[in-house]
């Protein structure tokens, strides 16, 4: 059992291993000679892909998204989830059921009022033309998740806090963001890598060159190479995922952990 | 003193304005992009609208038009396919894989995890392009394995075949995340109390019995989060499609999000994009009141 699990772990690896073979291939020793070690090593794939591919700008503007929306969407979900939590006020449980109908509207469909709201709010090609919706979706899991946090904390620090004559808002800030930093990170590590890797609303919300994330400027880098040169479409990929598989491999732990947070919460 | 600290904490936390500075801009947020955006699009499926304009109301044409069109039922059935393969194949393997997850060593099944949740970790894009790249007909992977066992005759132009192509696409999507919904019910599974298997382990029960008869009933949880995640993941496929092919050959693989896609972008007609968008979510709505009228209806407690 032990060997056949080692082999099924490789096959996921496998086609990675692929790309990287066929990146040092010449455009027509990858037809002739798709698996073995290339026959003669090139290096220019990556060369030529970065020519046209302009990697560095895509790279930046998927960290400026993933980086706007973890900001925006922890710091406003995060006092909502306390607020939820602690607070009282007349309207709270329909203001979580309310905020809970996130879960179930796919950010698809909506995409065609949201375009024509980030045209109207003069979003449209600018970054936060983006930044605002992601976060937005994102409220919901991420409010959720952290009351069902703050539900399991105490409130014995507060009340030291509160004797001690600090406002609200020091106690806030002061007390409870450092002692929810676990939850924090996690949340962080599920919001980046949502949307590092988001698609749909990218495609179409981002579509003006400038703008564009990885996961699009990279089809439209395969989109105008064709399919003839597979040489630099490998070598395209592989410096796309590098910063991704380093950062997987650094936190792997974390991101496990992030990743199946929610299933054990629901 | 002890009632004085009470009333400070209700000072505290029943402070209206703080209230207001706490709730108010995540609210805000989420009313206006997630919320808000409904109600023009059920007023847009009832408009002539070109993407620019609102060329008058025409009632419920946009929908007729929609329900009329061959290309939404058979978006409709691609859509309903990859659910299907995805709940009925991925989900059971996902579920095997975690099963013998937890029967590996540490190293081992250290090594699994991290090889099985890298594809759902990379992106789309370069997921989606080594599956054309598989795919490939002269020399992608899949052919060269069919051709190598002697089996030419199988060796198709699975992305160009209307017979083939959705298949192929559902299984480059739900390849991409078969390692990370593993990874999930693994984590229910460490989850189950180790003295739930120590009567059975006493029963003589192997792991083939105590799996059935134990684990995955108490899973059921883990399970309909998935089925629910993995239903809705499915229902708004766009990603791998898009990239793979396009909607094609012809319209012949299109999802419904494709199709919402190209009607309202590709042949600028708002109107029946936002009416399949509306019809869209009325199923999407239904499929997860289905979930929970018919899996796991009780929550387990440990």
């Amino acid at each position: 059992m032990n060997t056949l699990m080692i082999l099924m772990g490789i096959s996921f690896l496998f086609p990675m291993y692929w790309m990287l073979n066929i990146s040092f291939k010449t455009k027509s020793e990858v037809y002739n000679n798709p698996f073995g070690l290339p026959e003669q090593w090139v290096f220019n794939n990556y060369g030529d892909a970065l020519e046209k591919f302009n990697f560095p700008r895509y790279l930046a503007n998927s960290v400026i998204y993933s980086v706007g929306t973890i900001i925006i969407t922890v710091f406003f979900g995060s006092m909502l989830a306390y607020c939820f939590s602690r607070m009282d006020w007349k309207r709270k449980n329909l203001a979580l059921s309310y905020i809970s109908m996130g879960l179930i509207i796919p950010s698809q469909v909506v995409i065609i009022p949201l375009l024509i709201m980030t045209r109207d709010l003069g979003l449209k090609g600018t970054h936060m033309g983006l930044i605002l919706p992601y976060s937005a979706f994102a409220l919901s899991s991420c409010v959720l998740m952290l009351y069902a946090f703050f539900r399991s904390l105490p409130r014995e620090l507060e009340e030291a806090a509160c004797i001690d004559g600090c406002s609200i808002y020091q106690t806030y800030f002061r007390i409870i963001m450092p002692i929810i930093k676990p939850a924090i990170a996690t949340q962080c590590v599920l919001i980046f890598m949502n949307t590092y890797n988001e698609f749909f609303l990218a495609f179409i919300l981002g579509a003006e060159d400038k703008i564009r994330p990885l996961t699009v400027g990279l089809l439209n880098f395969f989109v105008s190479i064709g399919v003839s040169h597979w040489g630099q479409i490998g070598a395209a990929m592989i410096i796309t995922s590098l910063p991704t598989i380093l950062v997987y491999i650094i936190g792997n732990e974390q991101i496990e952990n992030a990743l199946t947070a929610g299933a054990i919460l629901k | 003193m002890l009632i004085n600290k009470v009333m400070r904490m209700n000072k505290l936390y029943g402070n209206k304005l703080a209230i207001f500075i706490f709730a108010f801009p995540a609210l805000l947020l989420f009313t206006v992009f997630v919320i808000y955006p409904i109600f023009p699009e059920v007023l847009i499926s009832f408009q002539k609208n070109d993407g620019f304009r609102n060329m008058g109301y025409v009632g419920l044409k946009n929908y007729i038009d929609v329900l009329k069109n061959d290309t939404f039922w058979r978006a409709n059935l691609n859509t309903f396919v990859i659910v299907l393969l995805s709940t009925f194949v991925a989900l059971p393997v996902s579920l095997i894989l975690a099963l013998v997850m937890d029967r590996l060593s540490e190293p081992i099944r250290r090594f699994f995890k991290a090889s099985s949740v890298l594809p759902a970790v990379l992106s789309v894009t370069v997921i989606a392009q080594m599956w054309i790249a598989i795919y490939e007909p002269m020399w992608g992977l899949l052919n060269s394995i069919l051709r190598a066992l002697g089996l030419d005759s199988l060796a198709l132009a699975w992305l160009a075949d209307s017979r083939t192509v959705v298949p192929a696409i559902a299984v480059a999507f739900l390849w991409q995340y078969l390692g990370l919904n593993a990874l999930l019910f693994y984590t229910g599974i460490k989850a189950i109390p180790k003295t739930y298997y120590e009567a059975a382990l006493i029963d003589g029960a192997g792991f083939i019995k105590s799996s059935i008869k134990i684990t995955i009933p108490l899973l059921q949880d883990v399970t309909k989060y998935l089925l629910v995640l993995s239903i809705l993941g499915c229902m708004a496929q766009f990603a791998h499609v898009r990239i793979m092919t396009a909607g094609g050959p012809g319209d012949i693989s299109r999802t419904v999000i494709y199709h919402l896609y190209y009607r309202a972008f590709s042949a600028s007609d708002f109107g029946q994009g936002c009416a399949i968008a509306i019809l869209f979510v009325i199923e999407c709505l239904v499929l997860t009141f289905l979930i929970n009228k018919f899996v796991a209806r009780e929550k387990i407690e440990f």
